[in-house]
């Protein structure tokens, strides 16, 4: 640990009551939620859910309306040197485009005070070596993720915040950085990534905060998350008799939803059941399959219904 | 003291101050060409015989006399080096937000006026050295000047230092006043095209709108002229008090006071301001 690190619990990031109010419009409500260190959360919503402006709020770049975030009980603009505790890569951080990849980094280094050899450490740690003197602006999308989180990562911090860090990347890149984040959490540091897609979060975060129009739907391990939606978790059924089996599993106490191919969405049963029932009632079954509820459903069935654009 | 060498680090890795050099040599010379001119068209006037009223005669024979020929002559591309430095000033500003590095730039340092602060010691320093670069070429090309205009050197006339030091506080308060007004106007290419229409339009539209109140209006009005920061800094520099001109010490307050309103008022609003 790097020497004059605040006290215990300020690896915690704690959000509170935290509101922001753009107008007429309440991008963040009311929101609350801790995340822990030594795990990956993932900060989900959809497109227009608050989550950048969350986060710039809690980096002190956005004066909350209402409410406060922070690491553990300090605010952002508290702590003494803030890119040694806190590394962070948002949406629209950028470089001049007529300055080096190096060189942006140097200014970085200077800027916090750390020794300006840092820079070429960080440009191997995210494999940028080769492209370390050309100018900005030739940089690919990729490329600029990743000097992104070179420049998160100079001051060896133990907090780290990425506001849609997989937005550009191809697959190969953002599997790297799924290994370099949960590499990260391994060593005990705090890591809170958001997005709007959950496919790769799936595969990366232990712990998730889905919010949508700025208000906390659900907050815990992915796992419990995915076990509350148990009653969610469906089996899907295919059959020429629809009527009689809607029928018969509706008496069994099932909900029953007709899906888009024909097929039939059953909840509150598990496949065994579904197919004693079927069997029971004289009815011929095509296909019978227990589908586990995955986060992306869960997440659209949670923020069904919000809004995207507000 | 970290923040200063970043901003100087930022300024030395982007080629926006070397092209900024390069424009200012040859508005140098140009500069001196002028000044050279003006000495000799105004030298070969005999005050006494032009027809002149008895204030503008007096006027031309104190511009006449060697020191402020010479004063004029060694501060040579004030008036066109201040407005690049100004716009340095801003550009160093405006920077932040055209190639979305505000964000980083705050997130090391959240005390925003810490950054504010460093970027003003940096236009300072940066505004110094242009005043530098203007002052050593003067020094050597002016003397054969004023030796083609019968003068002498006049380098030990201590008036003729004093402009000179003079001439380096008006770079940087031109300079400080650029910074504040790249956080007030944030666009980049807003920030330049406002900042140097109002520099040379404004000049000459003051001039002409003082001259017509000073006709029309009230005598007084010539006196609030030193208000318009170019015939400030302008005054600053002159070499003897010049006859119906404020001192110059009055110049160098009115600069004073554009630079530190600029300064705090850009460093107010950057405090407040969302950077999103
Ligand atoms: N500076 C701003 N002024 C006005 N509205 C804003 C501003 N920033 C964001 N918003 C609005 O706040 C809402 C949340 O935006 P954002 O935090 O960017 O969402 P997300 O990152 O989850 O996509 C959006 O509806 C957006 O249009
Ligand atoms: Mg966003």
């Amino acid at each position: 640990m790097i020497a004059g690190h605040p006290g215990t619990g300020s690896e915690e990031i704690v959000v509170a009551g935290l509101t922001k109010q753009y107008g007429k419009l309440r991008a963040v409500d009311d929101l609350s939620f801790t995340v822990r260190p030594g795990r990956v959360t993932g900060f989900l919503g959809p497109n227009g859910a608050g989550k950048t402006t969350t986060l710039r709020m809690l980096l002190g770049l956005v004066t909350p309306t209402a409410g406060r975030a922070g690491f553990g009980s300090r605010r952002y603009v508290e702590l003494d040197q803030p890119l040694r505790h806190v590394g962070a890569v948002l949406e629209a951080s950028s470089a001049h485009r007529g300055r080096t990849g190096a060189n942006h980094l140097r200014v970085i280094c200077r800027a916090a005070g750390v020794p300006v050899s840092r820079a070429a450490e960080v440009l191997d740690l995210v494999g940028l070596t080769p492209a370390a003197n050309r100018k900005f602006k030739g940089y690919s999308l990729g490329m600029r993720q990743r000097l992104g989180i070179a420049a998160a990562m100079v001051g060896d911090p133990r907090v780290l915040i990425l506001d849609e860090p997989a937005n550009g990347l191809d697959p190969e890149g953002i599997r790297w950085m799924r290994d370099l984040l949960k590499m990260l959490a391994a060593e005990g540091r705090t890591i809170l990534v958001s997005s709007h897609l959950l496919s790769e979060m799936q595969l990366m975060a232990d712990d998730v905060v889905i919010v949508a129009a700025g208000r906390l739907i659900r907050q815990g391990p992915v796992d419990d998350v995915l076990g509350a939606m148990a009653g969610g978790a469906q089996v899907r059924v295919r059959t020429p008799q629809p009527a009689e089996l809607t029928t018969a599993l509706t008496a069994a106490g099932a909900g029953v939803t007709e899906l888009p191919d024909g097929a039939l969405s059953v909840t509150g049963a598990d496949p065994a059941k579904v197919g004693h029932t079927a069997f029971a009632a004289g009815v011929e079954l095509h296909e019978l399959l227990g589908e586990r509820a995955d986060l992306e459903q869960v997440f659209l069935q949670l923020t069904a219904g919000k809004a995207e654009i507000r | 003291m970290n923040l200063v060498r970043a901003e100087i680090l930022k300024i030395r890795t982007t080629s926006t101050w070397w092209v900024f050099g390069i424009i200012m040599l040859p508005l140098w010379a140009l500069a001196v060409l002028y000044n050279w001119g003006t000495a000799n068209i105004s030298g070969g006037v005999d005050p006494a015989e032009s027809g002149l009223s008895a204030d503008q005669a007096e006027q031309l024979r104190v511009a006449n006399e060697a020191v402020n020929v010479a004063t004029t002559l060694y501060t040579s591309g004030q008036f066109l080096g201040v407005l690049l430095v100004m716009l340095l000033g801003a550009i160093i500003v405006t920077n932040e937000f055209f190639h979305l590095t505000a964000t980083t730039t705050f997130l090391v340092s959240p005390v925003r006026e810490r950054v504010i602060t460093a970027k003003l010691i940096a236009a300072i320093l940066l505004g110094l050295v242009f005043w530098a670069v203007t002052t050593i070429l003067n020094l050597i090309v002016v003397p054969f000047v004023l030796h083609a205009l019968d003068y002498s050197a006049q380098l030990g006339d201590p008036a003729v230092w004093r402009a000179i030091g003079l001439n380096a506080l008006a770079f940087a308060l031109w300079a400080i006043v650029g910074v504040g007004a790249g956080v007030l106007i944030r666009s980049q290419l807003g920030a330049t095209l406002t900042l140097s229409i109002a520099y040379v339009i404004g000049t000459f539209g003051a001039s002409l709108v003082f001259y017509l109140l000073t006709q029309y209006v009230a005598d007084w009005f010539s006196k609030l002229q030193v208000l318009v920061p170019t015939t400030a800094s302008t005054l600053m520099i002159s070499g003897t008090e010049l006859p119906g001109n404020p001192p110059r010490w009055v110049g160098a307050v009115v600069l004073i006071g554009y630079a530190v309103v600029t300064g705090f008022l850009g460093t107010l609003i950057v405090r407040r301001r969302d950077i999103s």
